[in-house]
């Protein structure tokens, strides 16, 4: 097996682990809501970390799941296993809309673009009231149910949400490791080389930022139907700037970092309550901090740093073996 | 092994372009080029510096369309075309200056070069059906040979960009040919590499043309085109100078007048 199997594979042994022992109600929620950071930074790290694109608004999409999703199962009366899937469709299409024009160029059109998108949502989370509550929010949203048992909050929510996160881990991992994995990351690299041999680069880019939009909306139908409550609070600029951070932290390129971001920093304004009024100089700060001693994010830092250590030990005695 | 397409018995040219002219701002880069590269050929472009022979080739391979003028690839044109069709047609380049996929393995790169070759789209990388199994493990082996053929076997781990850089023009070589091309376009091969680099070099693009692929190379070492070109098309300012073998071209007073810049 390889090693980084293992590793995701202890880490969600850890998940799971205190999940099923959990008695305590708030870190089972707690829990859950890392399980949908996740599920947003494992989209979003593929189209940074892999694809070299970044996006600034993938609140947006993460909004678009949950409130679309919202409105048809609250307005509407629909089922949310039908609202779901048309919710992952509006986002997809969106996602193709704002895509289609930025991705043709290259450099950080998408960022620009993405950013002013996130912002236009947002505003329209907050005053569309009719539809969407407005500032007060969206409430009364009806739970996922198969059959009498309910599925969505509680354990039963913390399993699923892991479920879900879990395959779309294994899917994040084959996509990565096949042609379109390996003509991504060649993008990534080189664009004009990535030409050269024969990769449609703007439909790549226009597929994967789809692909990242649609697992972001994803998340935002588990949260919705979890919370039954959404407000567009949840879904501002400055989520999209916390989802890549997380990303960034846990270092782009790896899927496995991008578990290990949204950990941290779901937990650690749970932590550091005291510094609530400094959110984001908090996040700057982690941000300049990695970008300027561990590039590579948190997670191959510490795993260079400890490889470091490691051949320092194998130096300091040539004799033993070879 | 076998990394082309069998030799060409095809008598026509691969290559046809036709009056080929290319002005940016108010310079004209090229101005009504015709020449021909016959299947199976080494075809050399020499010229002196702002000769057009870059402009040249980025006309060939797809970065920007003529002004005017026509270029025929196995006789269907392709001006204007977008460089990754170009490439499923069979027509791929090494850079000037090499460019590799840093970051991945040289495994990878010659895997990435296979890219047109390969059916797996966005399901099948998903799904990983058998069928996709099947095609990424001839593609690993695949990958392997063309290493071989290159000479470059015991370094397909390593990361591509720390491989010193004459090795890197070999990767990016191998990474050209996984496309299973009928015509390499090489943009001075030879640059930056030492005289042995360079002769080995030669011997390569000699077993590359063994295999049935055409080469069409823009090159400032004399003694490499000399050495392995069948014919030789001189530029000088944007227009044709002269075209023909390299022992004629050797003979030729025009073109020793453009490169020593010997006046009558």
């Amino acid at each position: 097996m390889k090693r980084s199997h293992v590793r995701t594979l202890i880490f969600l042994a850890l998940v799971l682990g205190w999940g099923a022992f959990a008695r305590n109600p708030y870190h089972l929620q707690l829990l859950a809501v890392i399980g949908v950071h996740t599920l947003l930074a494992l989209g979003l790290n593929l189209l940074m970390g892999f694809a070299g694109q970044i996006s600034l608004g993938h609140a947006a999409f993460y909004g678009i799941g949950a409130y679309a999703s919202g409105v048809l199962t609250v307005h509407l009366g629909w089922s949310p296993w039908v609202a779901g899937p048309a919710a992952l469709a509006l986002a997809a299409a969106v996602a193709l809309v704002v895509g289609l024009p930025t991705l043709r160029l290259t450099g950080y059109y998408l960022g620009m673009g993405t950013l002013g998108f996130g912002m236009i949502v947002y505003v329209l989370f907050r005053e569309w009231s009719g539809l969407t509550g407005g500032a007060s929010g969206l409430v009364g949203i009806p739970p996922l149910c198969l059959g009498p048992i309910e599925l969505s909050s509680g354990r039963n929510g913390f399993w699923l949400i892991w479920l879900v996160v879990l395959a779309n881990f294994l899917l994040c991992e084959r996509l990565i490791d096949s042609r379109m994995g390996r003509a991504l990351r060649a993008i990534h690299d080189s664009e004009r080389a990535a030409a050269a041999v024969g990769v449609d680069t703007a439909r790549l880019k226009v597929m994967v930022f789809v692909l990242s939009a649609v697992m972001a909306a994803l998340a935002g139908f588990l949260y919705a139907h979890m919370m039954s409550f959404i407000s567009p609070s949840s879904f501002d600029f400055m989520v999209s700037i916390r989802v890549v951070t997380m990303v960034v932290i846990g270092g782009m390129a790896s899927v496995w970092g991008a578990l290990f971001g949204a950990a941290l920093l779901t937990m650690l304004p749970e932590w550091l309550h005291v510094f609530a009024d400094y959110e984001m100089m908090v996040y700057g700060l982690i941000l300049m901090v990695v970008m300027i001693f561990l590039p590579q994010g948190l997670t191959r830092g510490v795993m260079d740093l400890y490889e470091r250590w490691q051949r320092s030990l194998d130096r300091s005695r040539p004799s033993a073996q070879s | 092994m076998n990394v082309g397409n069998g030799p060409s018995t095809d008598p026509a040219p691969l290559l046809k372009a036709e009056g080929l002219s290319k002005a940016f701002g108010g310079v004209q880069a090229l101005y009504d080029v015709s020449f021909a590269v016959d299947a199976g050929s080494v075809q050399a472009v020499i010229g002196p510096n702002g000769a057009g022979k870059t402009t040249l080739f980025n006309l060939i391979t797809g970065i920007f369309p003529p002004d005017q003028g026509r270029i025929l690839f196995a006789g269907d044109p392709i001006e204007g075309m977008a460089v990754h069709r170009l490439v499923a047609r069979g027509i791929t380049r090494t850079f000037q200056n090499v460019e590799l996929f840093a970051n991945m393995s040289v495994l990878e790169n010659v895997l990435v070069g296979q890219h047109v070759c390969l059916r797996t789209g966005l399901w099948g990388a998903l799904g990983r059906w058998p069928r996709v199994r099947k095609e990424e493990t001839e593609a690993l082996a695949r990958a392997r040979e063309l290493l071989k053929f290159v000479g470059l076997d015991d370094v397909a781990r390593d990361r591509s960009g720390d491989l010193p850089f004459g090795w890197q023009r070999l990767v990016e070589i191998a990474r050209a040919l996984a496309a299973r091309p009928r015509l390499l376009l090489l943009d001075e091969p030879a640059a930056g590499l030492n005289p042995v680099e360079t002769a080995s070099l030669g011997e390569l693009l000699r077993r590359i043309r063994a295999q049935g692929i055409t080469l069409l190379l823009v090159e400032h070492d004399m003694s490499l085109v000399m050495d392995i070109s069948d014919s030789i098309l001189v530029l000088n300012q944007g227009r044709k100078l002269a075209e023909g073998t390299p022992r004629e071209i050797q003979k030729s007073s025009a073109v020793t007048k453009a490169y020593l810049g010997a006046a009558g």
